[in-house]
């Protein structure tokens, strides 16, 4: 369905082009990986911001914001994700295609703005400059500590934290404070120097280009770029059977309570039954129909929302709900009771089916989004394999109840965490 | 059987898109989008019908003018999603289709996307959206899930900062008031109240209809005809929607709240003074605005840039303007950890670029980016839909966009910056850390 080209050029960089005329766009991301540590996890989230304030041929970031005005309003962005046990760094740009600015050669120009934020760094006294690195380290640090801002999201990552305390994945994205203090500016090359040169370097261009021409246009913008011998990413540590369930209470003036359950799914992206998981986790949150809205939003009217998510690498699922305090038992009640319903194969033929369509419509439609292509071929990409959409849809419409009921059975829940306002919650 | 439908074809040819627009019985206005070789299909059906529509008349109706309480158009919106069959989401899932609806200050929107079944998706989401179905019983069920709703904002700062904001720069106008209504609000609302809301809104003559994706015209356009051919509508004659007047000075200047967070949040809003400006008058307005906004706090700009390097801002600040036919506004902000300061360091941003001016260069670099991300945004279809009806309801063309920006001059954004950014017109909302 979707046809992908893949080259490796000097430099060891794996470079995946895939031609597509629907868009009126052109998406090139260039992006690495590091494994997440405690030690490194600030300086990983650091790089890109430091980077994004200028480079050798765009000394500051006003630079660089007139030379995308140039382009016609092209997009340039930066991200730092998590992915299992790894932070992902990104760079992107989006380009207009040229068919809506003819003879404008966008694409070209915009790879080599990007090249030289990616390589050309703007540098002083063996470093990077240290305006923008203590500038940077402040942004940072704000942004730690303002995850308490959106207290959806708060809880759960902070039950992901507290569930992987002794683990990477309890690490927060974007590091600690604690961390980010100690960096320097000559510090934070070296370690740039080392990871440009030792960690994969993938680059992915969706659109409408010839994959040839493509190829040869990053081939020269990168050209000279170091990397011999890029180091492989060791799988995560996914196996996990709880002992027993750990509560965390914790509590601060929020007018609403959030429940989050998190679970062990001991199975992960590249597994031949990460699908028959994926399908679970429809039938239990991933929709409207699914039974965790049917039952706590719709029966009982417990909750807005109450929804239920994969981390797809890691093998770990988070149930989300916000809740009045005084109803903590009974939604935590119903949610436990959705699960076993699935472990004791209690699927009906309608939620089997609208699951099913559900689930295979997603995936149609990523075919729709550059975007939506590109966090698949990473995803794969990071799950070490290469199927494409067509396997999936495959799998989902062979998938049975007992396929269902099997991953179900490897899910255990490792952590209940609660954020309230209140001392105590009546038990 | 039926009569051969009339289509106007929109073509825009920068754009390379055409859009089929045909009118039907009783004044159902249906606009179509075909993009080839998509697999998603999406939809929209949409009333002019928001939050600020809680005083009216219907004409034919003598004088009497109809009050009813905040959150209704949002409550209703909720409740469309029962019928008598049951839940309209489970509906959708036997189809595949996704379905969805939001209500903003002006207007209520359904939608699905879907890849397959779309005839199917498509005759559910004509039948939900006309066949309301109210019972006392389901309307309390509601109001619990509405009431965690509303708890859910009450913890979201950016949410809070806003709608503090809207509080104070109007006086009079329900745009000051939450799209969900209060606990309160929301406890007054019937059956009744929302059967009276929906025949007066949800009459086809105040609503519309956009689907884009890989269909034909000529198909959707009979299934529509023959959806609205199935029911009755008592006539309707026209909507009054009243306002009441808005001057232009603002509440109070200043207003701040204490919440969970790691540091202060600032929303700083300019109250725009008109009355009723719509179609192409007040797209211009909104274009020289947005234009105006870029050239003074936009990314390139050395303002941006001195803020950010003292640390008085983040990536995420922002500065937009919105222009609705009854009101409209300049909205700025973001999270800082000194908002005083901030406040005084963008008044004199805006004091500089007024005392020095605007230039030619900086007013084309602007546009052709403003260009370029409208010719982006074409990439998604949601995007496209929304956006299209939004400004039709405004009796505008969103298609529009890119000609009328390059038919501007410099001068129609001089006469903004000398217009707009008055003091008495001026607010601040904050919310600070606990």
């Amino acid at each position: 369905m979707l046809q992908v080209e893949k080259k490796t050029i000097p430099g060891q960089i794996d470079v995946y082009v895939i031609p597509t005329n629907k868009f009126k766009t052109v998406l090139v991301t260039v992006m690495t990986r590091q494994l997440l540590s405690r030690e490194l996890a600030s300086k990983t989230a650091l790089l890109p911001s430091v980077m994004e304030r200028g480079s050798r041929d765009y000394p500051t970031y006003q630079d660089l914001m007139i030379r995308l005005e140039e382009l016609y309003g092209s997009g340039f962005s930066s991200d730092v994700l998590k992915k299992g046990e790894k932070q992902v760094l990104s760079f992107s740009l989006e380009v207009i295609n040229d068919l809506y600015a003819p003879g404008k050669d966008l694409l070209r120009q915009g790879i080599s703005m990007l090249r030289s934020v990616i390589n050309q760094p703007l540098l002083e006294n063996g470093g990077f400059k240290q305006d923008y690195v203590v500038q940077e380290k402040e942004q940072l640090a704000k942004e730690i500590k303002g995850l308490i801002n959106d207290k959806v999201n708060y809880a759960l990552e902070r039950c992901v934290q507290e569930m992987c305390n002794t683990e990477p994945f309890g690490v927060f994205k974007y590091g600690s404070i604690e961390e980010l203090e100690k960096i320097t500016p000559e510090d934070l090359y070296a370690y740039y120097e080392q990871l440009m040169a030792e960690n994969p370097l993938d680059i992915y261009i969706v659109g409408e280009v010839e994959p040839d021409d493509a190829f040869k246009l990053v081939e020269d913008a990168f050209a000279g770029t170091n990397g011999v011998a890029r180091r492989a990413m060791p799988p995560d540590q996914v196996q996990h059977i709880p002992d027993d369930v750990r509560y965390h209470d914790e509590k601060l003036p929020v007018n609403q309570g959030k429940l989050t359950l998190g679970y062990r799914t001991n199975t992960t992206y590249g597994d031949d039954d990460y699908v028959s998981l994926l399908f679970y986790n429809g039938v239990l949150g991933g929709f409207p129909h699914s039974k965790l809205f049917q039952n706590v939003r719709e029966k009982a009217s417990l909750a807005y929302y109450a929804f239920s998510r994969l981390e797809k690498h890691k093998g770990i699922q988070l149930i989300g709900s916000g809740i009045e305090l005084q109803n903590y038992n009974r939604a935590l009640e119903i949610i436990k009771e959705q699960v076993d319903q699935i472990k004791k194969g209690e699927i009906n033929h309608e939620e089997m089916e609208n699951t099913r369509r559900g689930l295979v419509n997603q995936f149609k439609v990523i075919a729709d989004s550059p975007y939506s292509m590109l966090s698949l071929s990473m995803d794969e990409l990071m799950g070490g394999r290469q199927e494409g959409v067509d396997y999936y849809i495959g799998k989902l419409e062979s998938m049975r109840v007992d396929d269902v009921v099997a991953a179900a059975n490897k899910v255990y829940l490792d952590t209940v965490y609660f954020l309230h306002a209140e001392e105590e919650v009546k038990a | 059987m039926s009569k051969l439908m009339e289509w106007a074809i929109q073509e825009n040819e920068l754009l390379q898109e055409k859009i089929y627009h045909t009118i039907l019985d009783p004044g159902l206005n249906l606009y179509i989008l075909p993009k080839k070789g998509y697999n998603k299909k999406y939809a929209i059906f949409s009333t002019r019908f928001g939050s600020i529509d809680n005083h009216f008349r219907v004409s034919g109706n003598g004088e009497e003018v109809i009050s009813v309480p905040d959150g209704v158009a949002h409550f209703l919106e909720h409740k469309l999603f029962d019928n008598e069959e049951g839940n309209v989401f489970d509906q959708f899932a036997g189809y595949g289709g996704s379905a969805n609806a939001f209500t903003s200050f002006t207007n209520t929107t359904y939608l699905f996307s879907c890849t397959d079944f779309f005839p199917e998706n498509f005759e559910l989401l004509l039948d939900f959206v006309q066949s309301p179905y109210f019972t006392e019983e389901s309307v309390s069920k509601e109001q619990g899930i509405i009431q965690q709703e509303i708890r859910m904002y009450e913890d979201n700062p950016s949410w809070r900062v806003y709608f503090n904001l809207l509080s104070i720069l109007y006086g009079n106008h329900p745009v000051r008031n939450d799209i969900a209504g209060s606990f309160e609000s929301i406890s007054k609302i019937t059956k009744d109240i929302l059967y009276k809301c929906y025949e007066t809104f949800y009459h086809p003559l105040n609503m519309a209809i956009f689907v884009t994706g890989d269909v034909s015209p000529e198909q959707v356009g009979a299934q529509v005809a023959s959806s609205l051919a199935r029911r009755t509508f008592a006539p309707l004659e026209g909507i009054e929607r009243i306002y009441p007047p808005e001057d232009g000075v603002v509440v109070q200047q200043k207003i701040t709240q204490d919440l969970a967070v790691s540091q202060p949040l600032v929303n700083i809003g300019y109250k725009d003074l008109y009355n009723n400006l719509e179609g192409q008058e007040l797209l211009k307005r909104e274009l020289s605005m947005e234009l105006l906004l870029e050239m003074i706090f936009g990314r390139s700009e050395p303002l941006y840039n001195n803020l950010y390097e003292e640390g008085l801002i983040d990536e995420k600040f922002s500065a937009g303007y919105v222009a609705e036919c009854t009101y409209g506004y300049t909205l700025m902000g973001g999270e800082t950890r000194d908002p005083e300061k901030l406040h005084a360091r963008i008044l004199e941003g805006i004091e500089a670029v007024r005392k020095n001016g605007l230039d030619e260069a900086t007013f084309q670099r602007h546009r052709r980016k403003t260009q370029g991300e409208f010719l982006r945004s074409f990439n998604s279809l949601e995007f496209i839909a929304n956006n299209y009806l939004a400004y039709r309801f405004r009796n505008s063309d969103f298609f529009d966009v890119y000609r009328m920006l390059g038919e501007m001059s410099l001068s129609d954004v001089e006469d903004l910056l000398h217009e707009h950014f008055k003091e008495e017109r001026h607010a601040i909302s904050i919310i600070n850390p606990m």
